[in-house]
């Protein structure tokens, strides 16, 4: 059941102030019709601000909200025609589940019968058909995130708002429930807004995950790029773990790490020859020899830490006692036993340099 | 010692319910009383049926309850959900406004009303009701009041907004059902108190229900006794419907309006 309302959003240069703190500062973000974008960041960034904007909820904010062309930014939040779905638990608990998701329709005026084949039609989607029934209080958390969903797909939303649905679920609920929205979204078709705090969930939901920091959009990318190619250290540094290691710059685009030659990538850091920095790779790009304890990159194995299919371990440098992290298959880490001489060899060929 | 103490509380309990229900049945007695004083019938209770204005009274006041009743809730609903929705800086001055009523003399109303209120009001006894909604406001704000904080009002109004309901909407499908035990309770305030109002009524020179007993008991003790009692069982029926009421209209309702 695709919607015929794909509709393209365009958030211009907003901007939002409470007192004195700044929750939005120039914000721009496109949505492609259907596409599912999910906002990253800290508690405080301003993620869920700019969804509350879109959604009409937050006013008195500068910029524009462009949907399909139009600027909705003066129509209120009932005329908006948005769907949301609140991180709180928001089933209206006098109303049976059936009557919840048919709430939309019912104050649109539509026809008993309409709404009543619409809602369960919504409820067979998120799997909850037999339910139509009971009262939200009779519902586990999960199962009222999922009516909260099909209330919020009932109205066919021009965009679909999900402020951190998962977060009050435990983690097997959260797992299972944000593979569900992903196949029902693209089922549904409907262009998402998606607001979450965790990675793991931003990055196996989105088409592409807008990393967000102190009121600002980083970076918004697919979730591959934002990993791989982080676009600044602080995006970097916020997405996935890093290893900071001791750099030598060489020139503009080129470093020097365990007398090892990389690519510098474009930093917002202006990289001064001659000085030395800090290079950032990942876990997985790194790995170990076992060594003999000279050379620039020696290290002593301190500790390892299983996690199924790869292990963590980390490593104290000889040279300046700071601390690795390695990850790489279980299977591979059985040799290297703690306290053992190692070799730190580096696969990234560019990396990113904090000054 | 746990045993002991159970004992004690029954001792209490019994105590405080004879305190009680003596005079109760002291009353009903006294009522049912025939006029050579040993027999019993409802002569008295007949005496107050047939008197001159039981019917019209009581169906002023009943409609004067009715309508205090509706302009409480037309007036507090909106009022303190605007309070809790983020209206905050205001509460301390809604507060203080609905806690005068109680310091403030009915007769300073009375008089109020007299310079105040426009003529075409003071020709009709339903001026009363705007009164009676003053002096109700410190009982049924605190009703409501708690009713509001008890529920997350903020999510399930945003929720019901972005469904695409207006504020109308929003409070008659979602905020009301929701507290309907509050709104019960303040309904239940604000029709008891106009039932039961007599000052402001005598000093106005309006005919209701309580200024009628006032004068018919004068001349006949234990008609006005008969009365009381039918008052008291009237109230408790009252208590009884509003108690019931939300569990059988509740379910009906949203059956009637289901999707």
């Amino acid at each position: 059941m695709t919607t015929e309302n794909r509709v393209s959003v365009q958030l211009k240069g907003l901007r939002k102030v409470y007192g004195d703190a700044v929750a939005l500062e120039n914000f721009n973000l496109e949505l492609a019709p259907g596409e599912l974008v999910a906002l990253l960041g800290p508690s405080g960034c301003g993620k869920t601000t700019a969804l509350r904007i879109l959604a009409g909820l937050d006013t008195d904010h500068e910029g524009q909200i462009i949907i399909n062309g139009k600027d909705i930014a003066s129509i209120p939040a009932n005329k908006r025609n948005m769907g949301m779905v609140f991180q709180a638990y928001s089933l209206f608990p006098t109303m049976t589940v059936l009557e919840n998701v048919a709430y939309g329709l019912r104050v649109r005026r539509v026809d008993k019968e309409k709404r009543r084949v619409k809602a369960q039609e919504l409820l067979e989607l998120v799997g909850l058909g037999n339910m139509g029934n009971r009262l939200a209080h009779q519902l586990s958390g999960g199962q009222q995130q999922r009516v909260a969903l099909a209330r919020a797909l009932a109205i066919q939303p021009n965009v679909l708002l999900l402020d951190e649905p998962l977060s009050a679920l435990d983690a097997q609920v959260r797992t299972q429930l944000r593979d569900e929205i992903k196949r029902i979204q693209t089922e549904v078709g409907t262009t998402t807004l998606f607001v979450t705090h965790d990675q793991e969930e931003a990055m196996a939901i989105a088409d592409r995950v807008g990393v967000m920091r102190h009121g600002v959009l980083e970076q918004c990318a697919p979730p591959q790029e934002i990993y791989l190619n982080p676009i600044n250290v602080k995006v970097a540094k916020f997405v996935g773990a890093m290893n900071l290691l001791p750099a030598e710059i060489l020139s503009a685009n080129e470093l020097r790490v365990f007398g090892q030659k990389l690519e510098l990538r474009a930093s917002d850091a202006a990289a001064p020859t001659g000085k030395t920095g800090m290079a950032l790779i990942r876990p997985e790009q790194l790995s170990l020899k076992l060594g003999d304890g000279k050379g620039p990159a020696s290290a002593t194995v301190v500790s390892r830490t299983f996690l199924g299919p790869l292990t963590r371990i980390s490593v104290r440098m000889v040279a300046d006692s700071s601390t690795l992290f390695i990850s790489m298959p279980s299977a591979q880490a059985l040799q290297f036993v703690e306290g053992s001489s190692v070799d730190v060899q580096i696969h990234a060929t560019s990396v990113l340099l904090d000054a | 010692m746990k045993k002991k103490l159970n004992v004690v509380n029954y001792i209490v309990l019994l105590g405080a319910t004879a305190f009680f229900v003596f005079p109760l049945i002291a009353a009903t007695e006294f009522s049912l009383r025939a006029k050579n004083a040993t027999t019993h019938n409802f002569d008295n209770y007949i005496w107050v049926f047939k008197q001159d204005g039981f019917k019209t009274t009581l169906g002023t006041s009943f409609r004067l309850a009715i309508l205090t009743a509706v302009a409480v809730l037309i007036l507090m609903v909106p009022t303190i959900v605007y309070l809790h929705l983020g209206g905050a800086r205001w509460k301390r001055f809604i507060e203080f406004v609905c806690l005068v009523p109680l310091v403030v003399p009915v007769i300073s109303f009375a008089l109020g009303v007299q310079t105040a209120f426009p003529t075409f009001l003071q020709s009709t006894v339903y001026e009363l009701s705007f009164l009676y909604v003053v002096i109700s406001l410190p009982y049924t704000y605190r009703a409501l009041d708690v009713g509001l904080s008890s529920i997350p009002l903020l999510t399930l109004v945003e929720a019901s907004r972005a469904s695409g309901a207006s504020m109308r909407q929003t409070l008659m499908f979602v905020v009301v059902p929701t507290i309907r035990s509050a709104v019960n309770g303040a309904i239940f305030l604000a029709v008891a108190l106009s039932l039961g109002e007599f000052t402001l009524a005598v000093l106005l020179h309006w005919d209701t229900f309580p200024t009628w007993i006032a004068n018919i008991s004068q001349g006949h003790i234990l008609g006005a006794i008969s009365l009381s009692v039918l008052a008291l069982v009237g109230s408790w029926l009252l208590v009884l419907i509003v108690a019931i009421a939300p569990k059988s209209f509740g379910s009906n309702k949203t059956q009637e309006v289901a999707a």
